[in-house]
């Protein structure tokens, strides 16, 4: 067995306490965390040991353990002393971007770094066509007072697959009779996933860009689509000494139709079950609402699969997952359909773009799936009113 | 108002109020009571128990639980100077130390606690099933119930919230049935109270409830329980008679995960920080029972750290661990799934190979202490403070001062302890009182007066005998009216009858009137145990005037009808034999005397460490006399190399005050630089010398302490001695306290845990090691925050609430290594870049790597061990040690700190390593125990002694070492020995006259005549059958 000196290693503990605080200190090496972990239901991976790691400054900031953990927050809900393993992740990712260093799992960030830079977006796609999925339908550009401006996203925006929730959303705005607006090309990447990813520069970039847009188009109110969006806009833009008002379209769905503005004309007579989003429900709580929303239209049965709500299972997406690639047969996203399809599922429903892109993902890949049918819940709302 | 409340308002000043009826409310009482203190007993339940009551069996010794329990339950009723005030709570406290009033809000029973028998009847006839709270709500009783089969008051109660009639006016079944008149529907809550001049708050804990959360599938999967709900599971009065069965299915599991720390060392909102403290060896004792149940079941503990930090705990764990099919292994957990067929339940944890998944029948919860959820509501009430964990604020250096004078506290409420310190605080707290009311002691006491004893030397045997239905116990298997029949057809058998309770008051009554009446001179009853019931009978005997040894108890309960309940005549006919031979062995029993002794009303207090200087203050504050004997030259013990605490206190400040107050008080007369040569004597009657300042001196009294202390061990390991680096904890903190230069430019350090113990020689937990370690490194941390500090450790024992400070550390960036005992950590001396460094190597277990830490001072955690004086005190006083070579105490749960020979007490390290206020509080509980034997102007020794016929001893001394409480001693009477036996020292258990070779020693009372008498009655029908007779 090798021995290392820990005296030689102490530039890089400092290094790691700097840019993630103390918190992976307080680990006791309980091991409930990589018990916790989905990767360890597919793979293996262990966040204790990077933790461990990380306290000695014995981390291989080249290595791919760092480049692992999707920030789900499923053991940093759980962990008993307190230890925030999703900030530990991104701290250890801030070294290794710092240094250029990026191994095979992690080597697409390099480009989606320069996409956010250039373009403002993660796909390499153009700015000018932020808007192009408004085509033909009645979507104003934002002009202040007391409207609220849509956030689509980039996924929205670009994607193809997307865009049909982007186009859902409007058409259901629209027949509640909101007064909205979008950016278009103003708009920027929120930012949220390429900070998880360790590029904290670029992020500070896309967020100050952002700040400054809305705060000169005199933006409020914010109705966002993603939970990524929702969660940086709410919980980290404020680092920047700004506040907006967010809401998620699950939230805002369920507000119309408390409110009146939005009625249910037609049946829904489907089995379906709701995947709570990482960022959507474990990090910010909402649980209720889309559930709620679903509840009220007629004729739609909705189940729960074994893992819901707090211990809700991750598609693999976050902390910059959905750039990465992940092999056939480690895919999270197949996991949580074999549950869908395990409690009698036609449709699964949630409400976060990069879970409903692994999803549909995993529909292509793997077998007896084939039947079900992948929706974010503004889908299943247009098809109602 | 109703007659059994008037009785009580009348008589409605008393000395303490004990709130709380578990373990340490008991404990409290019974030694107030035996100071002469009148006690009001307060309980919230409708009996007494508490906690303890729900348990299977107690750890490390797995003792039953109630058999050792319910006893104390009894002396409670019993005494004299103990009012039980069950089903009771606290309203409002008003006054102040010496002179408080308490409002207490009596809840309906809907029972006359002074009519019902117990007999169980209404029960029988009830109609409505409601979950039995007993039994943690896993089987059904009736509405009208009794708590459980040994409650004490044995009074039914009414669930309100389940009565047809309480909620409909539907159902007085029971009104009907009750054959007392006991049952009363409309009885309402009720006001009372109560002066007294000093509390103790004895109010325990609640267990840590998992369905809030619905931690580990609790309250979804079925097949998850929580350890209290096993408790009773594996209990034979659990809901499936002790089988271990599952909710599920009622199948016998055949695999059980026991998941540790639920609800404890959790910073998980709704979760507990600290650590519960016991739920690692009472987890290790239901594996150890588990498998006494089923040797073929698998048992898997989930754990982090295993905290056998208490006396013999660590072998205990050991025990578990080795036994065939269990498991230990160190992770938390998450449950996978519930399997929907078999409901079996899959639990996913850690290994160094990778998270694996595996599926279980049972899955146990080991759910810890948590704060009483009405803590607020009480501290509001008594006007005292909680801790921001919502137990019991206390004075850091006296765990029993509550903020508030003249209430004070004993138990869980102070925080997670187990049985044993629950039992010290009790007795301390009542040394509290003690001082506060020691001028109104026996004021209020009562005593029994007896009428002179009746001479039956000259009359022929009459005998009368009572045979006790016990309720439903005896009568519902038993002929009961059979068996008087045919004990009237006995010879010499002048008078027989039957109660429902023979142990109830009034049945007491009729029994003294029948004695009297009919001129009875020898007693049999048949009922239950003379273990716990045969005091109360020859008490009932002295109240009609004659001799208490003229009685005999044949116990028809637990050596028939409750083994032989299937075969209601075979058990009739062996009840038949047992008053049979009850009868024969009457017939001749002999008056007996007992010796009363005079009480010298001194103390010896041996040891002049902190505990024994708190002991020595406490029993001079209570206005008793006391000698203090210290070997060394100056008071103070190992306190003397302590400089602060965890909190941060000051322990010289306090150690300078204690002496002072020590030195100045009258009553205290201290020797330092002083050695005992000599000690005689027994309870009441001491008499030991001191040689000090070149002079014997003898000392006459009438308790000793045993507060001795320990040492720390003397590391051979590690660089220890060989490099000025190289320290134990306690030099460690001697210098930190100094401002020592070495310390003060340290830029890194490293702690050793367990060192000199938890190995082959001292295979016990030191205890104190790894709190003291964190102490100092977060002193170290507060000096110099940039200080590199590692600790190297087996498992962190930071149990309690200094777990707090564990995290703190880590939070401050102290680095714990975990090593393993087969692997334990390199120091050597070499040079770095020219800075001659402590290197230190260790192996990672997380990263399966060899760390080097450069250390510039090594400290070693080293051992605490006993005190190389204990062999000499063992000699001296005839005690024993534990096989750790800690003086070993008369019972490691219920009697902490007393010795097996009677007035000895013992408190601080000299039982067992400990805290500085776990030593103080132990040592007022030694001062408590102590003063229920000074208080009183006698003591009396049972008249059931062995005797020597000196004619037949040989002087062979085989009695004399079959004796273990030094009884026996062999006098020089010429040509020859002769064995004499000390009759306040025999405890007439017999051992001596097993072992005569000639004969010469016979035991009063279990004389050869009176057995031999007994057992021909057994075998007399069998002889006329045969026609032998």
């Amino acid at each position: 067995m090798e021995t290392v000196v820990l005296a030689d290693y102490k530039e890089i503990q400092n290094f790691v306490r700097e840019k993630s605080g103390d918190s992976f200190r307080l680990c006791y090496q309980c091991g409930k965390c990589d018990s916790l972990c989905p990767w360890n239901r597919v793979t293996s991976f262990s966040m204790r040991r990077l933790i461990t790691q990380a306290s000695f400054g014995l981390v291989e900031i080249e290595g791919e353990e760092i480049w692992r953990c999707t920030t789900c927050g499923r053991c940093t809900k759980e962990c008993p002393r307190g230890v925030n393993q999703t900030e530990v992740s991104r701290a250890l990712r801030t070294i290794a971007t710092e240094y250029r260093v990026f191994p095979s799992r992690a080597q697409p960030i390099s480009a989606v770094g320069a996409n956010l830079a250039t373009l403002g977006n993660p796909l390499g796609e153009k700015r000018e066509k932020r808007a192009d999925w408004a085509e033909g339908l009645s979507v104003k550009t934002f002009t202040g007072g007391a409207q609220i401006l849509y956030f689509p996203g980039c996924y929205l925006c670009y994607d193809p697959r997307m865009k049909k929730v982007a186009r859902a959303t409007a058409n259901i705005l629209n027949a509640a009779g909101v007064d909205f607006g979008i950016l278009g090309p103003e708009e920027n990447c929120c930012g949220e996933s390429i900070r998880k990813a360790g590029d904290e520069e670029l992020f500070n970039r896309l967020a100050k860009e952002n700040i400054k847009t809305f705060i000169e188009h005199g933006v409020r109110k914010i109705l966002v689509n993603s939970p990524h969006c929702y969660h940086t806009f709410k919980n980290e833009y404020p680092e920047f000494m700004v506040k907006f008002e967010v809401i998620h379209t699950t939230q805002f769905l369920l507000r119309l139709i408390e409110e009146g503005k939005l009625k249910f004309n037609k049946e829904y007579g489907k089995r379906i079950t709701y995947h709570d989003p990482c960022y959507l429900g474990r990090h910010n709580g909402i649980f209720h609402e889309p559930r709620e929303v679903l509840k009220r239209i007629p004729g739609l049965e909705l189940v729960e699969m074994p893992e819901s709500y707090e211990e809700s299972l991750c598609c693999g997406g976050g902390g910059g997952g959905i750039w990465m690639e992940t092999p056939k047969g480690e895919r999270l996203s197949d996991l949580r359909l074999e549950q869908a399809i395990g409690v009698g599922a036609e449709v699964l429903v949630t409400s976060c773009p990069y879970c409903i892109l692994n999803f549909e993902d995993s529909r292509l890949t793997i077998e007896g799936v084939e039947g079900l049918e992948i929706k974010d819940i503004t889908e299943i709302v247009q098809e109602v009113i | 108002m109703e007659d059994w409340l008037r009785e009580v308002t009348e008589g409605k000043i008393g000395d303490v109020m004990v709130v709380g009826g578990g373990i340490s409310g008991i404990q409290a009482s019974l030694d107030l009571a035996e100071m002469g203190f009148k006690v009001y007993l307060i309980d919230k339940a409708p009996a007494l128990g508490g906690h303890m009551a729900l348990f299977d069996k107690t750890f490390p010794t797995n003792d039953c639980s109630m058999c050792i329990e319910s006893p104390k339950f009894i002396e409670c009723d019993r005494h004299p100077n103990i009012e039980i005030l069950s089903y009771t709570e606290v309203e409002s406290v008003e006054g102040e130390a010496g002179n408080f009033k308490v409002t207490l809000i009596r809840k309906p029973r809907y029972v006359n606690e002074n009519k019902c028998t117990g007999c169980t009847t209404c029960r029988e006839y009830c109609p409505v099933l409601v979950p039995d709270p007993f039994n943690q709500n896993l089987s059904f009783t009736k509405c009208t119930h009794i708590y459980f089969s040994q409650a004490v008051p044995l009074v039914s109660y009414i669930d309100p919230e389940a009565c047809l009639f309480l909620k409909d006016r539907k159902c007085n079944i029971c009104v009907g049935v009750c054959e007392n008149q006991a049952i009363d529907l409309n009885q309402k809550p009720e006001k009372l109270e109560v002066k007294v001049g000093a509390i103790i708050l004895a109010p325990g804990y609640e267990i840590f409830d998992p369905k809030v959360r619905g931690d580990y599938g609790y309250g979804k999967m079925e097949n998850v329980v929580t350890s209290l709900e096993f408790e009773r599971l594996l209990c034979s009065t659990g809901p499936y008679e002790g089988e271990i069965r599952r909710p599920s299915d009622g199948k016998h599991p055949k695999k059980i995960a026991w998941i540790q720390c639920v609800g404890s060392r959790d910073t998980t909102p709704g979760g507990n920080s600290y650590c519960s403290a016991v739920c690692c060896t009472y987890t290790q004792k239901q594996v150890i029972l588990a498998k006494d149940h089923d040797p073929d079941i698998e048992a898997v503990v989930f754990h982090n750290d295993i905290r056998s930090w208490g006396k013999d705990f660590e072998r205990f764990y050991q025990r578990a661990a080795n036994l065939p099919g269990v498991r230990f292994i160190r992770s938390y957990v998450s449950i996978g799934r519930e399997v929907p067929e078999s409901k079996n339940v899959t639990i996913r944890y850690s290994t160094p190979d990778g998270v694996k998944e595996e599926e279980f029948e049972l899955v146990v919860l080991s759910v810890g202490l948590a704060p009483l959820p009405d803590a607020k509501e009480l501290a509001e009430k008594f006007g005292i403070e909680l801790t921001p964990h919502g137990f019991c604020k206390t004075n850091p250096f006296d765990p029993i001062e509550t903020t508030r004078p003249g209430i004070f506290v004993s138990g869980a409420f102070q925080g997670p302890k187990d049985i044993p310190e629950s039992v010290f605080a009790g007795s301390g707290a009542v040394a509290h009182c003690s001082e506060l009311l020691s001028h109104r002691r026996g004021k209020l006491a009562k005593k029994r007066i007896y009428p002179p004893e009746r001479d039956v030397s000259g009359e022929e045997p009459r005998v009368g005998v009572f045979v006790c239905h016990c309720g439903a116990n005896i009568g519902s298997v038993v002929n009961v009216p059979e068996v008087v029949e045919y004990a009237r057809t006995l010879p010499n058998v002048v008078y027989a009858q039957e109660d429902l309770f023979s142990c109830s008051t009034d049945a007491a009554q009729r029994i003294a009137d029948a004695i009297r009446e009919n001129q009875l001179n020898r007693v049999v009853v048949a009922a239950c145990t003379p273990r716990t019931h045969e005091p109360l009978f020859r008490d009932t005997l002295r109240v009609a005037g004659i001799n208490q040894y003229y009685f005999e108890m044949a116990n028809i309960r637990e050596h028939c009808s409750w083994v032989h309940s299937r075969e209601k005549e075979e058990a009739t006919r062996k009840a038949k034999d047992l008053v049979r031979m009850g009868v024969a062995r009457a017939c001749v029993l002999e008056p007996l005397q007992e010796l009363e002794l005079p009480v010298n009303k001194a103390a010896l207090v041996i040891g002049g460490g902190v505990a024994g200087m708190t002991s020595a203050l406490s029993l001079a504050e209570q206005g008793f006399e006391v000698y203090l004997v210290e070997k060394e030259k100056e008071l103070g013990g190992m306190a003397r190399r302590l400089y602060y605490t965890i909190e941060g206190l000051d322990v010289q400040a306090y150690l300078r005050n204690l002496v002072r107050k020590v030195y100045q008080h009258p009553l205290i007369h201290v020797y330092t630089d002083a050695v005992i040569v000599e000690a005689t004597g027994y309870i009441g009657n001491f008499v030991t010398e001191v040689k000090h300042e070149g002079r014997v001196k003898e000392i006459l009294h009438g308790v000793t302490i045993i507060a001795t202390g320990a040492e720390e061990y003397k590391p051979t390991e590690y660089l220890y001695g060989e490099d000025d680096r190289v320290l134990t904890q306690l030099e460690l903190e001697e210098k930190i306290a100094k401002g020592d230069r070495m310390i003060a430019k340290a830029g890194s350090l490293v702690m050793i845990q367990c060192v000199g113990c938890r190995n082959e020689e001292r295979n016990y937990c030191s205890r104190v090691c790894c709190s003291q370690a964190i102490k100092n490194a977060l002193k170290l941390k507060e000096m110099n925050p940039e200080m590199d500090i590692y600790i190297l450790f087996r498992d962190m024992r930071t149990y309690g609430f200094y777990e707090d400070y564990y995290r703190k550390a880590a939070d401050l960036g102290v680095k714990f290594i975990r090593y393993d005992v087969d692997d334990k950590p390199e120091v050597e001396a070499v040079e770095v870049e020219g800075r001659s460094v402590l290197r230190v190597t260790v192996t990672e277990p997380i990263l399966g790597q060899r760390l080097a830490i450069d250390a510039d001072i090594l400290t070693l955690s080293a051992a605490v061990v006993p005190s190389a004086g204990n062999e000499e005190m063992v000699k001296l006083f005839k005690l024993t040690l534990n096989p750790d070579g800690f003086f070993l105490e008369a019972h490691v749960k219920l009697r902490p700190v007393d010795f097996a020979v009677d007035g000895i007490f013992l408190c601080g390290m000299a039982h067992y390593p400990k805290h500085l206020h776990e030593a103080i509080s132990q040592a007022y509980g030694a001062a408590g125990r102590a003063v229920t034997i000074l208080s009183k102007d006698k003591v009396i020794a049972s008249g059931s002694v062995a005797e020597v016929d000196e004619k037949k001893c040989i002087g062979c001394g085989t009695c004399v070492s079959a004796c273990t409480y030094g009884a026996i001693e062999l006098q020089d009477k010429r040509p020859i020995k002769k064995a004499k036996v000390n009759p306040v020292l025999c405890k007439g258990d017999g051992l001596c006259n097993s072992v005569c070779p000639t004969g010469a020693i016979s035991l009063k009372h279990f004389t050869n005549e009176e057995i031999d008498r007994q057992i021909d009655a057994r075998f007399e029908e069998m002889r006329t059958e045969v026609g032998v007779a």
